[in-house]
């Protein structure tokens, strides 16, 4: 095999998501009336932000050879903490600041205030009590979502101000702010991940944690960050979550961390840690949400969704596989 | 002789009930290579971690330089001048091999006052320091995964070269190297204390510590068997130190 065709298939393995993406949606605009539209593109785009912003928590994580399952409760906890405080009916309390704008900046460093603390939960238990992450971000999965039930004794928060709102409704390009936020994040995460020693610090914990324990990185420290920036972005996918219906229910957002996982997985991060990008987990995404629109399109029961999910985590899985052994036929 | 770099004075490790170390004391001067022999099992391992920050001992103390020291992490170790090249290797084999030479030491540039990696920079230094000992990789961008056993160990080997330090510490290094590549991986090493930086080489290999070594210390059951100039020793000496059928200049037992 020449080096040239070598690199080329290089290439296309690592971005094999991309290419599965362009490949669904040709597929989609040839073969569903109606699919082939700005108008569907922007939507797809739109319907990923909240999903896409959590799976980047998640991602990190993941990379780092561990795990977060608490990112879909401390969503919902957020988005509970913002619809109670800046909600107008329901059980919200309606607080007002002035001037409006005020509530943006307060609303959103509460939802991520929140996050953060049970991030640093999650982070500190899994360091110093040397537990598995599964069994640690399991019981937060559980308790925090108990949290969300508690504080907002199960009924739920409507009417959200209409100047936090304003991110959901103003669009820039055809897209709403709240989509170029979800892609701002993964801009940045990308960069970091990929450029900063902190990223780089991160995907080599994953690949080999005693190595880099004995080569002098402080391999704690940088579990303890990872865990905090999951549960901080989950805040921030709670928050866009309080946006985009309005305000908050007791079971807002259930179901999501399963999306996060196939995203993450379709995406090409491998469980084992150590492996993926971001800027695949984004693909992922995106493949799911355009596959939820064909769907929709189609006319199909929407119950038939979650079947083609899964399908589509079990196909990932297996190609990641099969990725692996061509990639040690390369070698 | 100047001071010694590094002296042990009694180091104890106990792992529960067990005596893995039951007060080990030698002295490694700088410049000088010290093999350190045993059986499997006598506590050569336990030893070298506990220099190396990877352990806390249980009772004795170290001077380095001449001052107390005991460290508490790698990464207290490394600040020292402490560098160890591990028996099972300590490479990611899921990033490439700049990234590992550069292992928790990345050169960074400011962009907007946020580090950034400076691949250009490491990949210039990684291919000066493959090129001067020899080692030929295909690409500094392959994965170490896709890299053989004894290219992964050259690496390794690089790294200590090029980081140098004080003191280098190296736990059984040639067990997946060639015949050529071992005698470089020698040469590298005698190379290295030239410079003045004390090493402490574990090995199984008698014929290697004769080669390289400028003394032999002997461990045995956790205690020092046996340390000698290797000029004023012979193989079959030493074997009958790691076996215990004599015990010429033991250390202190118990």
């Amino acid at each position: 095999m020449s080096p040239r065709t070598r690199r080329i298939l290089e290439l296309v393995l690592d971005n094999l998501v991309w290419f599965m993406l362009v490949f669904v949606l040709a597929v989609f605009s040839a073969f569903i009336p109606n699919f082939f539209q700005l108008g569907i593109f922007a939507n797809i785009v739109e319907a990923s932000s909240v999903l896409g912003v959590m799976s980047i928590g998640l991602a990190l994580v993941i990379i780092a050879g561990h795990m977060d399952l608490s990112v879909e409760s401390v969503a919902a906890l957020s988005a509970m903490a913002v619809g109670i405080m800046f909600c107008s009916s329901g059980i919200g309390l309606g607080l007002q600041l002035h001037p409006n704008w005020l509530m943006v900046p307060v609303s959103l460093a509460i939802a991520l205030g929140v996050g953060a603390i049970i991030g640093v939960i999650n982070g500190v238990l899994i360091v110093k009590v040397r537990m598995s992450a599964f069994i640690i971000t399991l019981a937060s999965y559980i308790w925090v979502r108990g949290l969300v039930l508690v504080v907002s004794g199960g009924r739920s928060a409507q009417d959200l101000a209409p100047a936090i709102r304003w991110f959901g409704i103003q669009r820039l390009a055809g897209l709403p702010l709240t989509a170029w936020i979800a892609i701002g994040c993964f801009v940045v995460f990308s960069l970091i991940l990929a450029k900063t020693p902190f990223g780089r610090h991160l995907v080599m914990i994953g690949g080999n944690e005693t190595a880099t324990f004995r080569a002098g990185i402080r391999v704690n420290r940088n579990l303890v960050i990872a865990f905090v920036l999951a549960g901080a972005i989950a805040g921030l996918a709670g928050w866009l979550l309080a946006i985009r219906t309005s305000g908050a229910t007791a079971n807002l957002g259930v179901g999501l961390l399963f999306n996060a996982f196939a995203a993450v997985v379709i995406g090409g991060v491998s469980l084992k840690g150590g492996v993926g990008t971001l800027p695949g987990v984004y693909a992922g995404v995106l493949l799911l949400s355009a596959i939820n629109t064909a769907i929709n399109l189609m006319g199909l029961p929407a119950n038939f969704t979650q079947v083609i999910h899964g399908l589509l985590v079990l196909a990932a899985v297996l190609l990641d596989a099969f990725k692996q052994t061509i990639r040690q036929k390369l070698a | 002789m100047s001071e010694p770099l590094l002296v042990l004075d009694n180091i104890t490790k106990n792992y529960g009930a067990i005596h893995a170390l039951r007060g080990i004391s030698f002295s490694i001067a700088r410049g000088e290579v010290v093999a350190l022999l045993g059986d499997n099992g006598a506590g050569k391992s336990t030893l070298v971690k506990i220099i190396a920050g990877g352990l806390e001992p249980t009772s004795g103390r170290m001077l380095f330089e001449g001052k107390e020291f005991l460290a508490k992490s790698p990464a207290e170790a490394k600040a020292a001048g402490i560098e160890t090249v591990y028996q099972d290797l300590s490479l990611c084999t899921n990033v490439d091999v700049v990234a590992n030479f550069f292992m928790g030491r990345e050169i960074t540039r400011k962009v907007l006052g946020v580090p950034v990696l400076d691949e250009r920079a490491m990949e210039a230094v990684v291919a000066r320091a493959l090129a001067n000992a020899g080692t030929r990789i295909p690409s500094l961008r392959t994965k170490v995964e896709h890299l053989s056993g004894g290219q992964r160990q050259a690496i390794e080997l690089n790294r200590f070269v090029h980081w140098g330090g004080k003191l280098v510490l190296l736990d059984e290094p040639f067990a997946a190297l060639g015949v050529e590549q071992t005698r470089r991986g020698l040469d590298m090493i005698r190379q290295v204390a030239s410079q003045g930086i004390g090493v402490v080489i574990i090995t199984h290999i008698m014929q290697q510590a004769f080669q390289v070594a400028d003394r032999i210390v002997v461990i045995r059951q956790g205690v020092v068997a046996g340390d000698v100039a290797r000029n004023k020793t012979s193989p079959d000496a030493v074997i009958n130190m790691i076996t215990g059928e004599t015990l010429a200049g033991a250390g202190p037992a118990g």
